[in-house]
């Protein structure tokens, strides 16, 4: 399903086994599967443990598809340099993140770029990113 | 930058009360300074009222580095090596301090390095005791099925309480979490509600000296009870349900710390030490878990930017148990497949 939405990059990069987190990265979604997704905002949920961009992206057949991007609590983008202006509806920004073991469209996200160029973490859980090292 | 320009002028501060807390634990000796005056609540408790986030201990590892022996306090080279660590791990503003950027998106806050080699500060040598026999074979088994298990889950069972989002128990709700480490304390005539970030948890303390509940009745976060020695409230907390993991938190494999039993028996001590900071303790006690009780110390600090605490909707509208699940079966499915195509090949 994820190769037949474009719209994003997907590579495939060779990673360690990831450790544990709270709600294990692992579990949920898959390491050997980073992404980028470029599309607009559509909601923000400003949720405890973790907030969620939902966000429209437009695949090369010229579909649009809405993801679900996971971030780190309110708090952790808050003090990330994120307002709560930063994700309004219609901003366009461009994710990185890693897919869904599930195969749905939902990612764990890393970092978000805004059409400034200004760049800043989503508070992802992958342990064992090259970044977190 | 202006977040390790704090952390550097912080560090000053937090040395002084780290050295004090770590080589006296006890809240007899951790006396307040002598310009601060503890106040007290309109009813005349000691008012220990606020957010008070246990964020600023993270870094500061459960258990003590073996080669530190009894040594509770770090010297200058292992200091030097954590404020280090903390650099590393402070994903504060847009760009990592070596000016890298990638995928990894801070995930976690970034504690205020401190000089105090581990929360754990009885035994002396910082560790947690050694298993009952019986808590050996315990652990063994359930170490092993989380291995086996938890990144590619059958069941919900198959996934810790942190995962599951039912609790981290008293102890790990309170020691620093890589995020979302808010505490707040809220006082009443007769009673004191100590409220957790994560999970969502709110302990409501009677201090009216009732006894403790039948020992029929069994709960997650147990039964607690509290009284003032002094300018401090102790809480003594029992009737546990035997299934809190008590060490670092979470219960993964690895981590320090065990699944207690029913025995189990919690004494903390809040003692507030300054405008600012509050120095918690707890012993705990589990003989058919541990050969021995153990006690954790630390400072709960209140911080400028962390002056409440979020809701918590841990389940996220159910959504970690649905995508683990969901992937698990995902993968099993093209285990099969790819299997298939083997025996076809």
């Amino acid at each position: 399903m994820a190769r037949k939405l474009a719209g994003f990059v997907l590579a495939c990069l060779a990673v360690g086994t990831p450790a544990w987190a709270h709600h294990s990265f692992t579990a949920q979604f898959d390491a050997k599967k980073p992404v980028t997704l470029k599309g607009t905002v559509t909601e923000v949920e400003w949720i405890n443990p973790h907030a969620w961009i939902h966000m429209d992206v437009k695949g090369d057949d010229g579909k649009v598809v809405n993801w679900m991007v996971e971030t780190g609590s309110p708090n952790i983008l808050l003090r990330r340099g994120f307002t709560k202006k930063s994700l309004e509806p219609g901003t366009a920004i461009v994710v990185q993140g890693y897919m869904a073991k599930s195969g749905e469209n939902k990612v764990n996200g890393g970092s978000v770029v805004f059409p400034d160029g200004k760049q800043l973490f989503l508070g992802g859980s992958n342990p064992d990113d090259p970044g977190a090292k | 930058m202006r977040y390790l320009y704090r952390l550097s002028a912080l560090t000053t501060f937090a040395v002084a009360v780290v050295t004090v807390s770590a080589q006296q634990p006890d809240a007899k000796t951790t006396t307040a300074s002598k310009a601060w005056k503890q106040p007290k609540t309109p009813w005349g408790d000691p008012d220990l009222q606020g957010v008070w986030p246990s964020q600023n201990m993270i870094g500061t590892p459960v258990e003590r580095d073996r080669k530190l022996g009894t040594r509770a306090v770090l010297n200058d080279e292992e200091y030097a090596k954590r404020v280090a660590q903390q650099k590393r791990g402070d994903f504060s503003g847009t760009l990592r301090p070596e000016g890298k950027f990638s995928l990894a998106g801070g995930w976690a806050d970034s504690g205020k390095a401190n000089r105090q080699a581990s929360l754990v500060v009885e035994p002396a040598d910082g560790r947690i005791p050694a298993l009952t026999a019986e808590a050996e074979v315990r652990e063994a088994a359930r170490k092993k099925h989380w291995q086996q298990k938890h990144d590619s889950p059958d069941t919900w069972m198959d996934l810790t309480t942190w995962d599951r989002c039912i609790t981290l128990g008293p102890v790990g709700s309170v020691i620093p979490s890589a995020y979302d480490s808010g505490q707040e304390i809220v006082q009443g005539p007769g009673y004191v509600v100590f409220r957790s970030e994560m999970i969502h948890e709110a302990r409501v303390i009677p201090l009216d000296g009732r006894p403790h509940a039948s020992p029929e009745i069994r709960s997650w976060m147990g039964d607690p009870r509290g009284h003032w020695e002094g300018n401090t409230l102790v809480v003594e907390t029992t009737n546990f349900n035997g299934n809190i993991f008590v060490g670092a938190q979470g219960g993964g494999f690895g981590d320090p710390g065990a699944v207690a039993t029913d025995q189990l028996r919690l004494t903390e001590r809040f003692t507030r030490i300054d405008e600012g900071t509050i120095q918690y303790e707890v012993t705990v006690d589990d003989p058919q878990t541990w050969t021995a009780p153990w006690k954790i110390a630390m400072q709960l600090r209140r911080e400028a930017n962390y002056d409440h605490i979020d809701e918590y909707a841990c389940h996220e509208g159910n959504i970690f148990m649905h995508d683990a699940l969901a992937g698990a079966r995902v993968t099993e499915k093209n285990a099969a497949q790819a299997g298939v195509q083997k025996g076809v090949n």
